[in-house]
């Protein structure tokens, strides 16, 4: 006799955190291979895994697998009621459960869900419920609120009473009238899972494994039971098990169901969305071409237009030109720039969003256009980051926070996390976890050298060691909460808390919808990117300044263009303080790549990625540009187009670089179809995680070999593809990158005063600090002056028609802006006669003075500051009225001996402690003699030293940076006459790491590799903490010599700041 | 003064960590780690960038506190006034006291070598003022060497920071060029006064040795001790007794002074001839009750294998009360529920006395759902009864009270997979079952099992049947495994029901 049908209705996943210990995935695969009739998902209090349930279903062939997914909720109360899992029945009922959500969501404080049982009656239309717990109060309540739609859960979980609570129940089915409905209340998809779950609940619980006693599960019950199972464990009551079907069939809603629809807003009365799209469209051609389109443009904008029409696109690309539109109407306007895949196009070109003229720089439409793909298009918008709020409250003011939300990111268990906290509920100290997650797990998956391993102390073959690697692989990639997306909105026509609940963000003012970018896509909500982007409000007061100044009048658009002074300045690698290619690699790659046209940029900033130096594409890409090797592109067997090839990778010297290049590849010469090579961009996206790569491995190189080609090329070619991994740019990213860092280059060639003082007034950006910036400016002839009260403003500013650039308070640690501004309105009546004065003009309090006078900015009032100190200490903490009316000074004359003059060394040195920099000169200038007699020759002789022959130089670390893999230690040491760039395998940084990691001041030893393009590396034999020798410069000696304070301020052991490091 | 420094236990790189505002910082370090660039104040990440290996483990600011307090007692060995200045300093008031050590030189000598054997690295410095003495200890260049020859020049060249200003004072005075003690003291008071305050001026004045702070002593309370000495040597059991009553109530006159009760009870009783008998008794719940520990030394006699042989008679008795704790005169209440407490109180007592403190046990819960581990054995006296958790109401008692230690295995007939057992064969008797409820399906704890966490490797789950015979008589089963564990699990009785 063949089981009855049953459908599992009370079924949670992982997004019920910390409770549930499976996959949503996981659960509906479990669910098929038990040929269950039905499953229900329903987390607390959320819908956030549903979508991904959802996916899984779809994955498996929707109905064809024989089981109905049922999507809803299982609603848990502030009020003592017992939960009750929800369903909607309809689309409506869909739009109560999540307004329900909503309103719960929004009553509590971030991430958490509070909800009475009498929201849920008002929300109760179109809802299926289950009740949970014996209440007869709430079961009448809830058989008023929606007859003939409830039901009461019946368990069998093997609790002891089971029986008797069976009984129970059915006593209160009959007295109510509602019907039973037999459940597991599953919480993972098999007893296996019982261990992970016992961890959970450990983790939830705040407690060890070993003490948790009996708030661990019982036994491991909760998992998904077959028909027939359950059968038998109702056969007291079957009726129960009948009764799952009973509601799975009443259930006719499907998440596919949310039908999406554009917000109307940027379409005006009496236009349609493709009509108003074509006027703009052709508005925007006037101004490229206004001797009308060619004709390879209008072939191109009628493909695009087609599309578009067909798909139902229009609104998008409106909906994004609306806020760029309304970004560049401000006034000022706040710069922005449009990327991503739909930017290739040229509708995005002549709506302005993007300045990349696809038709000119061939860049491939399909990427696109694939008519497989049936997913909105992607295009990102990065604004000026210090203004970018001001677009997102646009957005929300245009739309309604009703209908604009901010997509949700899913915060997933990452390695470090998951062992601290597998560790803590196994009973490992936090220092046992700290150390195996920073020394040994530190790159998982990937293999651990032995070395390590022992070194750290732990036997791999430990058990306890190898318990807690198998339990963090399975909690590994478990959701842990959500949080808010960058810059992601989903913009609807409806109510958007109608298509999916919305919560508080941690930032007032913010709210965000519960599902994350792929569960958007999946459904094909639509979303745009709004980005920031540092760099934008670089250049934007870099042009600011220069109007400003008389410089001239320039925008992202009228940037003189292919200047060769812009290309001779980066290849000589100076390029401190650019966009993109500013990093230690991409300064070692400039002279190298000798870039020449913007198109070179383009490489150059898609080259230097992580991903190219492991797909080995860098090497052969120089060898061909440089011409030692002949760009040779292999051609097909006979038969088929030899140069087929050519339109592909020409242009990039016979090497794929962009994900575009790869598509092309792929359907050129492997034959994919557009939609196979739109899967094979996905998957390389996911390499890393998926292990997808054989399959399109083996259909890429066969593809490739059957239309002739070697092998070898083929295996080549899929490698480089490979490399790709996570960091793979489009085309059209690099294309507005590079655009942006030629703009950010052609400020630093003409304006370095004007460039620098904006990269100041833009902290924190970029890779370097205030510093190295204040020192690339020095050497570029940039005359730089110190903050003084009677020149300074908050910002650092231009003097003499903009050439002399002038510091301002905000390079000051801990300077408040309004005491800034107090300064500087006070000057509006006459300069300041002395600190007094200025004291009560500005009504500054003595923390502002002190601070004043440790930075030395009182020189224009006669103070040094070590009399500038004495003087500002002498204030008494409040002016006393009488004195303060009568404006007299107040402080009688003292009659001290003068104080010791500060010698120029101390000057220097606190310089660095108050600004991180000195205009007086460099600490390293005062310990040279000592390192003269060492033998340490200054780091500008690593310039002119032979390649190959040893050098000893020393200096102030700026930053240790370790790029992609890490098989390298890049260090940057500097003084007096320069910098030191050095470079450290990672094999011989573990016996030094002390010194590497520690050293401010750092000696290194090693032998000079000159390349034949100039550049200079000292490769690294061993490095010296000198850091030590610093001390005596301060004049500070001994300090507690014997126990040095746990309180401190850190600043005033410091003589040198950290550096901007890796760890 | 003396410093005492985590005492080197071995050449690894060793560091104490603290939570000082929600990050881990390294709160003492010991001298290998400090030759390896560890600082007191780093952070733990940071320290481990440097030094991987590094050993940590958890500050115990109390025991270290309890620590240096032990030495400061230790101390009044050389002087009545000691002063702890915590986390690791001690102040000692030499004057008067030194030339009984062979002057200042020899007391800290004596100092040093008495904290050496107690594996203390100490360094000691003597001064007019005991705040001099700190700074010179703490800041001083020629580390520490006891005495010192120009004090006045010594403490003149300390670095600023000795005068334990705020940090931002402090710096604020070394950017003015003013690097040490003496030049500061060179300056005007009042243009000091002006930029410091007047507690500046006053830590100077002290350190230069020209105002004196109160030093604050530790007070050590006087041990419970009480004796009785005899002209002629007594033997009678009945004097002994009295005599023993008679330094009982002395002793609790002196308890019930300090609000304290005795849990612990030593008399000593030394014979004549040299020969000493030592007697110890302990009590659950503080007490200064003298008829009642008489009777737990009656206890405690009553129960020696040899009886006391007093010979020619004791001539010297004394009662020390090593164990006091707080214990407030208390009001009796009105049900007498807090006598019958008191009476068990004293019946366990007596009979922990009588028998032994580990062969009176309780049982206390444990948090466990394994019924043999949800109650443990502890000794009755030196453990307060804890309330058992109360079950549900209206819900019939799960668990036996009485459970088989190990269970007892039985022959069953029972339903493929999980059906009760229908009859069952224990101690040779078949016993029919005419109801039952279950299982409970109770799952092995995984973590205690190597490779637990393995699928398969967790251990046996076990399924409780509650089951009564047809004379109403109830039992508690289990089947140790499912089917899909073990093929043919085995079954055993582990409880029988009231």
């Amino acid at each position: 006799m063949s089981a009855p049908a049953f459908a599992e209705l009370i079924a949670a996943s992982n997004y019920s955190f910390l409770r549930g210990a499976s996959h949503p995935a996981e659960m509906v695969a479990r669910a098929v291979k038990l040929e269950m009739a039905g499953l229900g998902i329903a987390d607390r209090n959320s819908v956030a895994g549903v979508v991904r349930a959802h996916k899984a279903w779809k994955d498996l062939g929707r109905e064809s697998c024989g089981l109905k997914l049922v999507v809803g909720a299982r609603l848990v109360f502030a009020d003592e009621t017992p939960d009750i899992i929800a369903y909607p029945a309809t689309r409506h009922g869909w739009g109560r459960l999540t307004r329900l959500l909503t309103l719960g969501n929004r009553r509590a404080e971030k991430g958490d869900c509070i909800l009475r049982l009498p929201d849920l009656l008002d929300h109760a239309e179109d809802l299926l419920l289950i009740a949970t717990g014996q209440d007869r109060g709430v079961l009448e309540r809830l058989q008023e609120a929606r007859p003939g739609a409830v039901w009461l859960a019946a368990h069998m979980l093997r609790g002891g009473a089971d029986a008797r609570r069976l009984a129970a129940a059915q006593a209160l089915s009959a007295a109510t009238g509602v019907p039973l409905l037999a459940s597991n209340d599953a919480l993972y998809d098999s007893p296996q899972a019982r261990p992970l779950h016992d961890i959970l609940t450990c983790i939830r619980e705040g407690v060890t494994i070993q003490s948790a006693g009996r708030r661990l599960a019982i036994n491991a019950e909760r998992h998904l039971k077959s028909p027939a199972e359950m059968a038998r464990l109702f056969r007291a009551c079957p009726v129960a098990v009948e009764a799952s079907m009973d509601l799975l069939s009443r259930v006719q809603f499907r998440l596919d169901e949310l039908h999406y629809e554009y917000p109307h807003e940027p379409v005006p009365d009496g236009w349609q969305p493709q009509g108003w799209l074509e006027h703009l469209v052709m508005r925007g051609i006037k101004n490229h071409f206004a001797n009308g389109l060619p004709k390879k443009y209008f072939t191109v904008l009628q493909e695009e237009f087609s599309l578009i029409r067909s798909r139902n696109y229009a609104p998008y690309f409106l909906t994004v030109h609306d806020i760029v539109h309304h970004a560049r109407s401000l006034d000022p306007p706040i710069l922005c720039q449009g990327r991503g895949s739909a930017a290739n196009s040229l509708v995005c070109y002549f709506l302005g969003i993007t300045p990349i003229d696809p038709v000119r720089e061939k860049l491939l439409f399909s990427r696109f256009l694939s008519e497989a793909r049936n997913e909105p298009p992607d295009i990102d918008v990065d604004f000026e980051h210090e203004r970018r709020e001001e677009v997102m409250q646009y957005i929300y003011a245009r739309y309604g926070r009703d209908r604009a939300g901010i997509a949700a990111t899913v915060i997933h268990y990452r390695p470090r996390s998951t062992i601290r906290e597998v560790g803590k509920a196994l009973g490992m100290s936090e220092d046992v976890t700290a150390r195996l997650s920073s020394t040994i797990w530190g790159s998982w998956g990937g293999d651990v050298p032995q070395a390590r391993v022992e070194q750290a102390g732990f036997d791999p073959a430990n058990p306890v060691i190898a318990r807690m690697k198998n339990l963090v692989d399975q909690l590994l990639e478990f959701p842990r909460h959500l949080s808010q997306h960058v810059g992601g909105f989903v913009l609807s026509q409806g109510r958007l808390d109608e298509m999916v609940p919305i919560h508080n963000a941690a930032m007032p003012d913010r709210t965000f919808i519960e599902w994350d970018k792929d569960d958007i896509e999946e459904l094909g909500l639509m979303k745009v990117d709004v980005l920031a982007l540092g760099m934008l409000t670089c250049i934007r007061k870099s042009f600011d300044l220069l109007r400003q100044h008389g410089l001239g009048d320039f925008s992202l658009r009228n940037v003189p263009l292919e200047d060769p002074g812009v290309y001779q300045m980066l290849s000589k690698g100076d390029s401190i303080g650019t966009f993109q290619v500013e990093s230690r690699a991409q300064i070692a790659m400039l002279p190298r790549m000798r870039p020449r046209k913007l198109y070179d940029l383009v490489i150059q900033v898609a080259i230097v990625r992580p991903g190219h130096i492991q797909g080995g594409m860098v090497h052969p890409y120089l060898r061909r540009r440089t011409g030692e090797e002949k760009a040779t592109l292999p051609s097909p067997g006979p038969g088929y187009p030899q140069k087929e090839l050519e339109e592909v990778l020409a242009k990039t010297e016979g090497v794929p670089l962009f994900q575009e290049q790869a598509m092309k590849l792929a359907i050129v010469a492997a034959a994919f179809t557009p939609a196979e090579a739109d899967g094979l961009r996905r998957a390389m996206a996911a390499f890393r995680h998926k292990g997808t790569v054989d399959r399109y491995k083996e259909r890429l190189v066969g593809g490739m070999m059957a239309r002739g080609y070697d092998p070898e090329f083929a295996e080549r070619c899929f490698k480089q593809i490979e490399g790709f991994g996570d960091y793979g740019f489009p085309e059209s990213h690099a294309q507005a990158f590079a655009w942006l860092a030629y703009v950010s280059s052609w400020l630093k060639c003409w304006h370095p005063a004007a460039f620098t003082c904006a990269l100041l007034n833009s902290q924190p950006m970029g890779f370097y600090a205030p510093a190295q910036l204040i020192r690339d400016a020095l050497e570029h002839a940039v005359v730089v002056r110190r903050i003084d009260v009677s020149h300074s403003a908050w910002d650092c500013t231009l003097e003499e028609g903009g050439l002399v650039l002038r510091l301002g308070f905000s390079r000051l640690d801990g300077f408040r802006r309004e005491w800034a501004d107090a300064i500087a309105d006070g000057r509006d009546h006459g300069p300041y006669q002395s600190v007094e004065d200025m004291a009560l003009r500005a009504a500054l309090p003595p923390a502002a003075l002190r601070k004043l006078a440790d930075a030395d900015a009182l020189k224009s009032l006669g103070h040094s500051r070590r009399s500038g100190l004495w003087e500002v200490r002498r204030k008494p903490p409040a002016q006393l009225p009488l004195f303060a009316h009568a404006g007299a000074p107040e402080l009688g004359r003292e009659t001290d001996t003068p104080l010791p003059k500060m010698p120029k060394q101390e000057e220097i040195v606190a310089d660095y402690q108050t600004l991180r920099y000195s205009l007086k000169g460099h600490p390293m200038q005062f310990l040279r003699d000592a390192f003269k007699q060492e033998g340490v020759s200054p780091c500008s002789h690593t310039l002119d030293r032979a390649d190959g022959r040893k050098i000893r130089v020393a200096g102030v670390v700026l930053p240790r940076q370790r790029p992609g893999k890490g098989n390298a230690v890049f260090i940057t040491i500097e003084d007096e006459t320069g910098i030191a760039n050095g470079l450290l395998w990672a094999r011989d940084l573990e016996k030094q790491r002390s010194a590497v990691m520690a050293a401010r001041l750092m000696l290194i030893e090693g032998v000079i590799q000159r390349s034949k393009e100039g550049v200079v590396h000292v490769m690294i034999d061993r490095v010296i903490d000198r850091t030590a020798m610093l001390a005596g410069l301060s004049g500070m000696t001994g300090g507690e010599t014997h126990r040095p304070s746990a309180h401190r301020h850190p600043r005033n052991v410091r003589i040198l700041p950290k550096s901007r490091d890796f760890h | 003064m003396i410093e005492q420094e985590n005492g080197t236990l071995h050449d690894a790189p060793l560091a104490m960590v603290a939570k000082v505002r929600g990050a881990l910082r390294l709160g003492a370090v010991n001298g290998a780690a400090r030759d390896r660039g560890m600082a007191v104040g780093m952070a733990l990440a940071d320290a481990r960038a440097v030094l991987p290996d590094l050993i940590v483990a958890e500050m115990d600011e109390q025991a270290d506190a309890h620590w240096l307090m032990r030495l400061a007692r230790r101390c009044g060995a050389w002087s009545p006034h000691v002063m702890v200045t915590p986390p690791d300093g001690l102040v000692m008031e030499s004057t008067g006291v030194d030339h009984l050590f062979g002057g200042e030189a020899g007391l800290a000598a004596q100092v040093e070598d008495a904290m050496a054997d107690i594996g203390m690295t100490t360094r000691v410095a003597m001064a007019a003022t005991s705040e001099a003495a700190q700074a010179l200890v703490r800041y001083g260049v020629h580390n520490g060497q006891g005495p010192v020859d120009d004090e006045g020049g010594a403490i003149r060249a300390l670095p600023i920071a000795a005068l334990g200003l705020e940090d931002e004072a402090a710096l604020a005075l070394s950017r003015a060029g003013l690097k040490t003690v003496g030049d500061v003291a060179g300056r005007s008071m009042a243009a000091i006064a002006a930029r410091f305050g007047g507690e500046a001026v006053t830590a100077l004045r002290r350190l230069l040795g020209e105002e004196q702070a109160p030093i604050a002593p530790i007070i050590r309370p006087r041990p419970l001790r009480f004796e009785r000495r005899f002209p002629e040597p007594i033997g009678l059991q009945s004097s002994i007794a009295a005599c023993f009553l008679d330094l009982m109530h002395q002793a609790a006159g002196e308890m019930a002074q300090r609000d304290l009760g005795g849990r612990r009870f030593a008399l000593t009783l030394f014979r004549s001839d040299g020969a000493r008998h030592r007697l110890m008794i302990e009590t659950g719940l503080p007490t200064r009750d003298p008829a009642l520990v008489l009777r737990l030394f009656d206890e405690r006699i009553a129960a020696l294998a040899d009886p006391l042989d007093p010979g020619f008679g004791y001539d010297r008795i004394t009662l020390l009360v090593p164990l006091a704790e707080p214990l407030l005169a208390s009001q009796s209440a009105l049900d007498g529920e807090e006598k019958q407490e008191a009476a068990l109180a004293e019946l366990i007592d007596r009979l922990s006395t009588r028998l032994g403190p580990d062969a009176l046990r309780r049982l206390v819960p444990q948090d466990s759902h394994m019924p043999e581990q949800a109650q443990y054995a502890v000794a009755a006296i030196h453990h307060a009864p804890i309330p058992w958790p109360a079950p549900a109401q209206g819900e019939p008692p799960l668990r036996p009270l009485f459970l088989f230690d190990p269970p007892q295995q039985v022959d069953v007939i029972a339903e493929v997979p999980d059906g009760p057992p229908h009859r069952f064969r224990w101690r040779g008797t078949l016993y029919e079952v005419s109801r039952f409820e279950g299982p409970e399906r109770i799952a092995a704890q995984w973590w205690r099992r190597k490779e637990g966490e393995i699928p398969g490797m967790g251990g046996l789950t076990r399924d409780y049947y509650r089951v009564e015979d047809r004379h109403g008589r109830r039992y508690w089963i289990f089947r140790h495994g499912l089917y899909e564990e073990k093929p043919d699990p085995h079954w055993y009785m582990h409880g029988l029901f009231a």
